[in-house]
């Protein structure tokens, strides 16, 4: 049997977790379907044919799917579960809301956050925000597993496959109808799925120097975050927080200025690809988990890298 | 209007847990353990429900072995008016969000509610999913990781945090609701009500006797402490920095 | 860094060490549910109030300090908020009478919370403890319209309660005190000034009401012509609405080693007509009433010296997880896994936790007196409560200050630089040995009073029991034998130092007993918390959960490692005092 992996879009573009979550299922040594739902998907079918390495895409156009409403678009992946042996998709805002409403439709549990393919049954995940991970077997069929998207490479593309026009099977009414969506304010990533996050700490030392931070992640691309310490401190607002009660990132690059490295700051970062760290204090336990450290004062080190940067 | 809100007993989030040696699990025995913060999270907001008169009744529900009971009292003294035990023994109380989902969804048909509202997720498993679950199984609308509820008519809006910004959805009612971290600030529990929670009442029921299939599904087969990271190399300067990410790491 | 407040051992002592069980069968108790889920969770909330509310303001209170000004004391940045949230959440009324609205719960609990508050930031703990003492003495010995107008505001914290005992020629020896109170138609007008006084004027709370030692015209001379007298800020009516300033004011505030949050205040009574002062109890019955406070005080100021001791080893332990120095077998490590750090972190907590269980399961015989008056039960607790009070005030604090200095140890260079935090727990430390009456004062109450009182025959029931958990462990698993000889010996050794005191105090040689009066409670201090290290080794033992090891490792520790001090100080005691003058 394959492997269904659920495309996520915004309506223009293909979501790149979803290159990930193909990723992930292609580990699993089985053919691998795209499912493209939406509203008015053709552009995007088209383009999600052209992911290398599948079998063929699914495409499903109907109005009710314009937005990622579970209500909706459960049913639809639940009706196409059958003909599969997993149901894959990435771990994001849309795929957490979605993908468990499906299990509960195919009476199945579902494995989350899915960081390591062991075999085609077996999975490693992370438990307690990652401070322990869990080998875990599932015998059922369908496997239903979300994918942590940072923990696996982003297909590229190749020839496209061929498409297939399923239809949305009926079901009762949403009862949910979507209104809007306040998109986040400035060009910065969003902090959970950046590439690259630099985080500033106490070190900082205000609000204002803040915007150090900022310009050092403008000239990245990166996304901002900060200790818990900066957050306590009014330095920047709580959503901001990385850490084991705040947001957990894993991107290829996260940059610690100012931050000591505090077992909970460290809880949300550690899976981070390459952690560079910047402080005056040679001996803070932020150096003990980066691939590279700047020992020094952050204003003459984050300027200097900032221009280091822009050549 | 009736509430149901799930709460699960879980390792404080301030302890830093620690694997056991047999891989068997972590180490649980003797650790501070305190109500799911996403949960604490719905509590509140339910109780503030209650507070201004929008809701008529708050139930909260744990399943597990019978320390819940603690955890349940604590809801009673934020202001909810009875707890429902079921009942898990230890070991092995673990139950897994489908099993959860299903054990909700049959209180539900017992004892109909307006709103169900859990944690988006409980802070050991991290698995996200019981919300969800149970929406499929009731067939209910869901608005998960909600920052804001609003009553506006005879349903709700709510704002979701999801990846890109905050999502506006209008949902009919009845409904499933989960919390994110930003919908409040749960208040502290004064000492006079955690006495007066003592006399609530707490229902306890045995939830192998309830008539679903809560055996697991997924089998643990280790669990392991993550790599260590191991200390990198300092470096002179913010130009060696840069090229080593370039080159080297291969990162920008 | 976030502070994770000690509830598993706080539980483990009310459970396995303090007698719960016979509490709860007492009717004050019955409804409690003090066996059920009751103490875990009062001790979860408070753990989580101390740690998120309190804990936060303290490094504040240490840096700016409370400061005096045009406007009088003003507390420092957040103590205001976090005691507006303190009453909000009903802490001050813990174990106040359930008919002035609190909630009866027993004073072994209200010790547990007490050490979270002062772990926390013992500057702010201060301002509830005295709160807690004045409630006690009004609930004692006011009149009935006394409790009705001033204990349910204090009981709630929305009034705050001092204790004003010292003047500035009256430190240890209250018989000089000369604040004059004069009769006054339904009350007296006091007129005075007192020195050292916590939390003597503030903006926390909405009045505050003193308890002032004070003459009356004619009195007899010494302690005996004392009277206690209350006289609050602001002039209550009759429902309790605040009126009028009553003739009292802080004229200024000490700056000081430690606890730069707690002002400590000269007040100055009567500088224009006179206080305002009602008597609370009997004439010339100050001083007795006054030790109704002061007994409970002794015991929550030996609950300070448990917090900042635990704090200190709690912060150490931290930092030593996480400081890497040096190699072993070729890898770098954390200070921890060098065997001298590690000894330094066994002392402080093997310590702290032994204190903890200490001053809890004395503070137990408090509940125990109460619940069970009259009966043989409760005269038995009552005079191990008279015994172990001024151990456990005395030993408590004393260790503490050495606790907290080998926590700055622990840091090295960084300890001794305020930024690690470190240093303030020593600091704050160093004034529990020396208010409420100095380790010497508890000590000349060990030996010349408490003692004498029963000829010894409290301290030798107590000794009994000792020996007989020694005898247990030592008859028990092979493992504990050492260590239970070694209990039966400083046993054997308090034993002879109680007789040899005793001797003294009988055949007129005062000066000799009290000359070695703080080495003969140190030694009691050291030998009756390591009973309470041998109970919980005991309790613990076959255990394989992390909690139950590290209560092993830190039993057989104190009693391998500390205990042996019990010796040391046991053959000071048994020197003869040399009575030639001190040459200077």
């Amino acid at each position: 049997m394959a492997v269904l992996v659920i495309a996520e879009h915004d309506g223009e573009q293909l979501a790149a977790a979803t290159r990930s979550a193909v990723a992930a299922a292609q580990l699993l040594g089985s053919e691998v379907d795209l499912l493209v739902a939406g509203h008015r998907v053709e552009t995007l079918a088209a383009a999600a044919a052209c992911i290398a390495g599948l079998r063929g895409v699914l495409s499903c156009d109907a109005p009710q799917l314009e937005h990622a409403l579970a209500e909706c678009h459960a049913p639809l992946v639940a009706s196409l579960a059958g003909e599969y042996s997993h149901v894959f998709t990435a771990a994001t805002t849309t795929g957490k809301n979605l993908l468990p409403r499906v299990a509960a439709l195919l009476d199945r549990a579902q494995v989350s956050d899915l960081m390591a393919v062991v075999d085609a049954q077996t999975f490693v995940r992370p438990v307690y925000a990652g401070n322990a991970l869990e080998t875990v077997r599932v015998e059922e069929t369908p496997v239903v597993a979300s994918v942590r998207p940072t923990a696996f490479g982003a297909v590229g593309d190749d020839d496209p496959v061929a498409i297939r026009v399923v239809q949305l099977p009926d079901a009762p009414p949403a009862g949910s109808r979507f209104l809007k969506l306040e998109a986040s304010p400035g060009e910065r990533p969003e902090l959970t799925t950046a590439g690259v996050v630099v985080s500033g700490g106490r070190g900082v030392g205000s609000a204002e120097n803040f915007a150090l931070i900022d310009q050092l992640a403008d000239a990245l691309g990166a996304a901002v975050g900060a200790s818990r310490a900066a957050v306590d401190a009014g330095y920047v607002p709580n959503d901001y927080q990385v850490g084991q009660t705040g947001k957990v990132v894993a991107p290829s690059l996260y940059v610690a200025v100012g931050i000591s490295g505090a077992i909970q700051h460290l809880a949300g970062m550690k899976d981070s690809k390459v952690i560079v760290a910047i402080n005056k204090d040679p001996d803070a336990p932020i150096f003990q988990v980066a691939d590279y450290g700047l020992v020094g004062d952050l204003f003459q080190i984050v300027p200097q890298l900032i221009a280091a940067l822009e050549k | 209007m009736k509430v149901l809100v799930a709460v699960k007993r879980v390792v404080d989030y301030s302890v830093r847990v620690r694997v056991r040696a047999d891989g068997s699990g972590v180490e649980t025995a003797n650790v501070k353990m305190s109500m799911n913060p996403f949960d604490e999270i719905a509590v509140e907001e339910a109780v503030r429900w209650r507070e201004s008169g929008q809701a008529e009744e708050l139930t909260v529900l744990s399943a597990g072995p019978d320390a819940c009971q603690e955890t349940l009292r604590t809801a009673l003294a934020m202001g909810a008016d009875r707890g429902i035990h079921l009942r898990v023994p230890d070991p092995g109380g673990a139950l897994e969000p489908l099993a959860l989902a299903k054990l909700l969804a049959q209180q539900v048909a017992r004892e109909p509610v307006d709103i169900v509202l859990l944690g988006k997720q409980a802070i050991d498993d991290d698995a996200n999913q019981t919300g969800q679950m149970l929406a499929g199984l009731l067939g209910w609308p869901q608005g998960t990781f909600c920052s804001a509820i609003r009553f506006v008519g005879e349903g709700l809006e709510v704002v979701r945090e999801v990846d890109g910004g905050l999502e506006h959805l209008a949902l009919e009612l009845p409904a499933v609701l989960t919390t994110d971290l930003r919908l409040n600030e749960p208040r502290y529990v004064k000492l006079p009500n955690i006495m007066k929670a003592k006399k609530k009442p707490i229902e306890v029921r045995e939830a192998a006797e309830l008539g679903v299939d809560i055996a697991p599904r997924v089998q643990i087969i280790q669990v392991a402490e993550p790599a260590r990271r191991t200390a990198g190399v300092v470096l002179n300067d913010a130009t060696e920095l840069v090229a080593r990410l370039r080159e080297e790491a291969k990162v920008i | 860094m976030s502070w994770q407040p000690p509830v598993a051992d706080l539980l483990f002592c009310l459970r396995q060490l303090v007698p719960l069980a016979e509490l709860a069968r007492a009717p004050a108790f019955a409804e409690l549910d003090l066996e059920g889920e009751t103490p875990e969770l009062v001790l979860a909330e408070a753990a989580r109030f101390a740690s998120e509310v309190i804990a936060p303001i303290g490094e504040a209170g240490d840096r700016e300090g409370a400061r005096f000004g045009d406007e009088g004391v003003r507390a420092a940045t957040g103590y205001r908020q976090a005691y507006a949230q303190f009453v909000e959440a009903g802490w001050q009324g813990l174990a106040a009478p359930v008919e002035h609205g609190g909630q009866g719960l027993p004073e072994v609990l209200s010790g547990a919370t007490h050490e979270l508050w002062n772990a926390a930031d013992l500057s702010f703990a201060l301002c509830p403890m005295l709160t807690d003492a004045a409630i006690q003495a009004l609930h004692v010995h006011g009149t009935p319209e006394q409790r009705a107008l001033y204990l349910p505001r204090l009981v709630s914290g929305e009034w705050s309660g001092t204790m004003n005992l010292t003047e500035p020629q009256a430190g240890s020896d209250l018989s000089a005190i000369r604040s004059q109170a004069v009769p006054n138609g339904d009350h007296y007008l006091l007129r005075g000034q007192k020195i050292f006084i916590t939390w003597g004027e503030h903006e926390l709370a909405e009045n505050i009401v003193h308890l002032v030692l004070a003459r009356t015209p004619g009195a007899p001379e010494g302690v005996r012509g004392l009277s206690l007298f209350l006289a609050p800020r602001f002039l209550p009516d009759a429902d309790g609405n605040c009126g009028a300033a009553n003739d009292l004011r802080a004229v200024s505030i000490e700056r000081k080693l430690g606890i730069h949050g707690s002002p400590t205040c000269v007040m100055s009574f009567g500088e224009q007509q006179g206080a305002l002062a009602w008597r609370v109890g009997g004439e010339h019955q100050g001083l007795a009433c006054m030790f109704t406070m002061m007994n409970l005080a002794r015991l929550k100021v030996g609950i300070e010296g448990v917090g900042l001791a635990a704090r200190a080893t709690e912060q150490a332990f931290r930092y030593a997880q996480e400081r890497v120095q040096g190699q072993r077998d070729g890898e770098p490590v954390a200070i921890l896994r060098h065997p001298d750090v590690g000894r330094m972190l066994l002392d402080m907590r093997s310590t702290s936790e032994a204190m903890r269980a200490l001053a809890l399961v004395t503070a137990a015989q408090a509940d125990l007196a109460r619940a069970f008056p009259n009966t043989g039960e409760g005269a038995a607790a009552q005079a191990r409560l008279d015994l172990l009070t001024p151990i456990v005030k005395g030993w408590c604090t004393e260790t503490a200050v050495e606790v907290a200095s080998l926590g700055i140890q622990v840091h090295g260079g960084m300890g001794y630089v305020e930024e690690t935090g470190a240093a303030r727990w020593w600091r704050d430390s160093r004034i529990t040995p020396i208010y409420e009456g100095t380790t010497g004062i508890q000590a000349a109450d060990l030996s010349g009073r408490k003692l004498r009182l029963d000829d010894g025959a409290a301290m030798f029931a107590l000794l009994d029991e000792i020996g007989a958990t020694a005898q247990a462990l030592k008859g028990g698993a092979q493992a504990f034998a050492g260590v239970g000889a070694a209990l039966a010996d400083a046993v054997l050794h308090l034993r002879a130092s109680t007789r040899l005191q005793l001797t003294r105090m009988r055949d007129g040689e005062r000066d000799a007993a009290l000359a070695v009066s703080v080495p003969f409670l140190l030694q009691a201090g050291w030998v009756a918390s390591a009973w309470q290290m041998a109970r919980a080794l005991r309790k613990t033992a076959g255990g394989a959960d992390p909690f139950s090891r590290a209560k092993h490792r830190s039993a057989l520790h104190f009693l391998e490692q500390m205990l042996p001090r019990a010796l040391a100080l046991g053959a000071r005691v048994r020197v003869p005092a040399r009575s030639d003058p001190l040459p200077h």
